[in-house]
């Protein structure tokens, strides 16, 4: 129940009809969400994203154990925001490209693990054959048969359709068969065509992007669906980006997350000009989103990003889904992403405990594979530690 | 109930810890020399000891934390003695009185490549035979007298070898016989003796003889009494490097727990009622507050806190002020165990800030718009009130418009001491040599039980609030801080927010508050809930309950600038201070930095106008 004291913030702030149409299931128009976006007052749109959150999944809090592989940072495209990509592999560039045994080895050597996903992202390559793509995903799954992979996002399945002449149809159909399961969210950036002529003017368009997911969605095949925010977009375009994936949504109900991604300054052609969204940018994005997007069931706050502090602190503010452990990140600290590469499970557990949530261990379909209702163990560092009870 | 007994040297180092025990109702105290201690714990015939480090080696001893002798550097009461140097003596007398120390001589003498033949002896036949080709070791108060002309300090040699202190004697009990209220106990007892050192070296004088000024020196500037992490790892390796040697078995340190379980009854609260009390301004009890921090939702606390703050806040502000953080010395004594900042005295990464060092970070802050210095240090045993008052006389003389917001309680407490002045006038003459505010540091949680177990050696609660309260009383204003996140409870950082509040009431001195968590990095205390999610409640209910604090400061140098951010929505009205230099936390390793530009985004992007203050919180000038 929304308590006393959020009805009397959101009248106080004219968002009283808003609420209304959320309590009572209804749809936020685009301009509701813009007017979330612009009152600038954090608690009472927050409290009301939250009670959104605790209605669908409780405290719930979900996370994976994953790997993320990137086989190659050699691209074609050049988007401006990117820190990660190369224009080649020379030494020089910092290019790299693994062999076929290299990206099965990075992946399968983690199998110790405990491991449920593999989270496979790349550079636009000009070189690699099709059968590398297919290749990387049939032998990792022959190696490791009860892997789930989650691999190439749209901008990459639509690079691979244009290049080997396929349609976006048959590039699934074989990935299929070699293994892949479900489809990352990844290269969505924001949908306005202003934005991406300006930002990343060379991949995917938004129709095309949309089309793949379409495709997938009707073959049976699950996505994730991401917003880069905060380079030169308005908050209107931001809202925009939302009102077409949840146009899609109602079409298809093939996503299952939805992904809001900071830009990062650091290494990148934009980051003179733009400084990082801020922490608040981000926790006002969380919420809208949640609000708006009442067809998708999750909203996930990609720890990497954000940092252990704030993604703790998004999960009040309509966040259920904090990401995995991510073994080997690469793209955002190439962007100057200071937080750690991987968190223990352990370390997870702890973040969400801590904001009054109960961590559920979640497979890449979002079916719970285990709610650790009871705590974990404190984690001890190594060094001797005094000892202390409370 | 049968009291516990306690076995302890009588040697003047140790009075400040067992002078206080006297009348004990639950530890009574039996005086030997140190082996003897050693040997009565070992057989049984007592419950616990003042142990002689050496003794904990192949034992399950308990430590009591917090509380040790020993010292950074030159000890005094420690030496070998001869008439030759060392490298010609064949025997060395071994003082049969010591434990540790003669397992000391032995480790230092083989880190230089000799190796004696040791031969137990008392060291008043020792002594007189330490001549040509003979030493002898001396400990305790005998050592003061030895007047041969070749004197080693095993403290100073010890130092100068491993850059950490080197740790004598610390009270430790069998396993499992001493309960919270046992250490509780010994803490409060070494709390009184460490605050009469004077009185017990003028004691000890007329006792024994001797110069009551050169005792008092001794106690309050040789003899280091904290065990904190670097005399814990002075511990271990001694310990060690003793086992490596074959001089003694190895050993892993046990501690005995010390937290103390006492709970209030409470009445039933319901959070809806104290929420709704607490938005409305009405001031909220002790009951309502703990049960708000047990189970009120983060956006409940944080709606009813902005609330109180779009009250005392109206106008959309939120201010910060361009301020340089220095810390004049990292030497400290208190070795408390959440610090990873701290140095002994003798290490070779303590400084004391030159008037050179310190006058190029002042310029460079007064080139950045600067209009305050932060000035804060640790207890430096060497450091006296003329020191200080030299300081901010030469920073007022050459930089007038600085402000000097300086010296935290704990600060002023330690230079009144070691000047033998009352606080009173402490506090008038740094005032009448610049000193214009004073930095609510070293607060920590104000409950007893807490400071007890997380920094035994620091000012009580009642001594912290003593001397706020005699600071506000001669005009200067203060913050207030809280540092949680320590393995703490709702309770103790509701009495804090109380004790704070009654003295408010008192003075109105204190013009902010701004709590912070406990950064683990690089110490030995095990975190509680230090997460963001613990700030921002925390913070929030701070609002609520300190409805007589005006400002809120947001501790972005701690949580980012995206919590910070979100706490100017749940309480705050003020973003600190940009930030061109910090050592204490960044010690325990966060390192978020902001200048004036991102400060103002900051704020402005979370929809607020930024505005530049002075420590008054007077605005003094629009934006950048």
């Amino acid at each position: 129940m929304l308590s006393t004291l959020a009805h009397r913030a959101l009248e106080r702030d004219g968002l009283a009809d808003i609420r209304d149409k959320v309590l009572e299931g209804g749809r936020l128009g685009e301009d509701d969400a813009l007017r979330l976006f612009e009152v600038k007052d954090l608690a009472a749109v927050g409290a009301l994203a939250n009670h959104v959150r605790e209605q669908r999944h409780g405290d719930l809090t979900f996370y994976n154990r994953n790997v993320h592989l990137n086989p190659t940072n050699v691209c074609v495209a050049s988007c401006k925001f990117c820190s990660f990509a190369r224009p080649d592999d020379r030494h020089a560039s910092e290019g790299y490209t693994m062999s076929l045994d290299q990206a099965v080895e990075h992946v399968v050597s983690k199998r110790p693990l405990g491991i449920t996903e593999v989270h496979i992202v790349s550079g636009l390559h000009p070189d690699l054959p099709w059968s590398y793509y297919v290749e990387t995903i049939r032998r990792i799954r022959q190696a490791w048969p009860e892997l789930h992979v989650k691999a190439y996002t749209a901008v990459e399945l639509h690079f691979f359709a244009e290049k080997f002449g396929k349609t976006h149809e048959e590039v699934l159909r074989e990935l299929v068969e070699a293994g892949l399961t479900t489809i990352p969210g990844g290269g969505a950036e924001i949908f306005a065509p202003r934005v991406r002529r300006k930002i990343c003017d060379d991949k995917a368009t938004a129709d095309e992007w949309l089309s793949v997911h379409r495709t997938a969605h009707r073959l049976g095949i699950r996505s994730n669906a991401t917003m880069l925010y905060g380079t030169i977009e308005t908050l209107a375009e931001r809202v925009d980006h939302m009102a077409r994936l949840r146009a899609l949504q109602d079409e298809t109900r093939g996503f299952q997350v939805f992904i809001p991604l900071a830009f990062h300054p650091e290494h990148n052609m934009m980051g003179k000009a733009f400084p990082k969204p801020t922490g608040y940018d981000g926790l006002r994005t969380y919420a809208v989103a949640r609000l708006f997007l009442d067809n998708f069931d999750h909203v996930k706050a990609y720890w990497i990003s954000l940092g252990e502090r704030l993604a703790q602190t998004s999960l009040s503010f309509g966040v259920d889904d904090v990401d995995g452990t991510v073994l080997e990140e690469r793209i955002y600290h190439m962007a100057g992403a200071k937080t750690p590469q991987a968190l223990s499970e352990a370390q997870l557990h702890r973040l969400i405990r801590f904001a009054g949530r109960v961590p559920a261990e979640r497979d890449s379909l979002y079916r719970v594979l285990k709610v650790h209702a009871l705590p974990a163990p404190p984690e001890r560092p190594a060094a001797a530690r005094l000892p202390v009870s409370a | 109930m049968a009291k516990l007994r306690a076995a302890a040297v009588s040697f003047l180092n140790a009075r400040p810890l067992i002078t206080g025990l006297a009348g004990s109702e639950r530890i009574e105290l039996v005086l030997a020399e140190p082996s003897a201690c050693a040997s009565m714990l070992e057989r049984g015939e007592v419950d616990l000891a003042l142990l002689p480090v050496g003794a904990l080696a192949g034992k399950d001893f308990e430590i009591v934390p917090g509380i040790a002798i020993g010292a950074d550097g030159p000890v005094q009461t420690v030496v070998l003695c001869g008439e030759e140097p060392p490298a010609r003596w064949d025997e060395v007398y071994l003082d049969t009185a010591s434990r540790t120390s003669v397992v000391l001589s032995k480790v230092i003498l083989s880190e230089m490549g000799l190796s004696p033949r040791f031969t137990p002896l008392p060291a008043a036949e020792g002594v007189p035979l330490a001549k040509g080709q003979k030493g002898a070791l001396v400990i305790g108060d005998r050592a003061f007298d030895v007047k041969s002309r070749v004197v080693i300090d095993l403290g100073r040699e010890w130092t100068s070898l491993t850059k950490l202190p080197m740790i004598f004697a610390l009270w430790a009990g069998r396993p499992g016989a001493l309960a919270p209220e046992d250490v509780a106990e010994l803490t409060r007892a070494a709390q009184h003796g460490l605050g009469i050192r004077s009185e017990i070296a003028l004691a000890f004088a007329k006792e024994k003889g001797g110069d009551p000024e050169k005792y008092r020196r001794y106690l309050t500037q040789r003899i280091r009494y904290g065990l904190g992490p670097y005399e814990l790892t002075g511990v271990e390796t001694f310990l060690a490097k003793a086992a490596q040697k074959g001089f003694l078995p190895p050993t892993k340190l046990r501690f005995a727990d010390d937290v103390v379980r006492t709970r209030r009854i409470r009445r039933q609260v319901s959070l809806d009622n104290a929420l709704q009390k607490a938005a409305d301004g009405v001031r909220l009890d002790a009951d309502e507050a703990e049960a708000l921090d047990e189970k009120a939702p983060l956006l409940e606390l944080g709606l009813a806190a902005d609330l109180r703050r779009r009250a005392l806040h109206p106008d959309g502000v939120v201010t910060y002020i361009v301020s340089r953080n220095v810390n004049y010395t990292n030497v400290c004594t208190t070795a408390c165990h959440f610090c990873a900042f701290y140095r002994p005295r003798g290490h070779g990464e303590s400084y004391v800030l030159t008037r050179e060092q310190l006058a190029a970070k002042i310029e460079e802050t007064i080139s950045l718009g600067g209009i305050e210095l932060l000035l804060q240090g640790g207890l430096h045993p060497d450091l006296g009130v003329e020191w200080y008052e030299d300081l901010f006389r030469w920073v007022k003389a050459n930089y007038p418009t600085i402000n000097l917001h300086a010296l935290s309680p704990e600060e002023i407490w330690h230079i009144a001491r070691t000047s033998q002045l009352t606080l009173d006038d402490t506090i008038s003459r740094l005032v009448a040599s610049g000193l214009d505010s004073i930095p609510g540091g070293g607060a920590e949680v104000l409950d007893d039980e807490v400071r007890r177990r997380i920094a035994p050696l620091k000012c009580s609660t009642d001594e912290w609030l003593t001397m706020m309260k005699a600071a506000h009383r001669k005009g200067l204003k203060s913050t207030a801080t809280l540092m949680f996140g320590v393995g703490e409870e709702p309770r103790h950082r509701v009495n804090h927010f109380l004790r704070l509040r009654e003295l408010q009431d008192e003075t109105r001195g204190f013009t902010a508050f701004i709590c912070w968590t406990f950064q683990p990095e690089h110490t030995r205390l095990e975190p509680g809930d230090n997460s963001a999610h613990a700030y921002l409640r925390t913070n929030a209910l701070a609002r609520l309950v300190l409805d007589n604090v005006p400002n809120f400061q947001a501790s972005w140098v701690t949580m980012g600038g995206g919590v910070a951010q979100a706490s100017l929505h749940m309480g705050c009205n003020d973003f600190g201070s940009v930030m061109i230099e910090e050592n204490v936390v960044s010690a325990a390793g966060t390192t978020f930095q902001m200048d004036s530009e991102e400060v103002e985004r900051h704020i402005r992007d979370a929809g607020f106008t930024p505005m530049r203050r002075n420590m008054r919180y007077e605005h003094v000038g629009a934006a950048a």
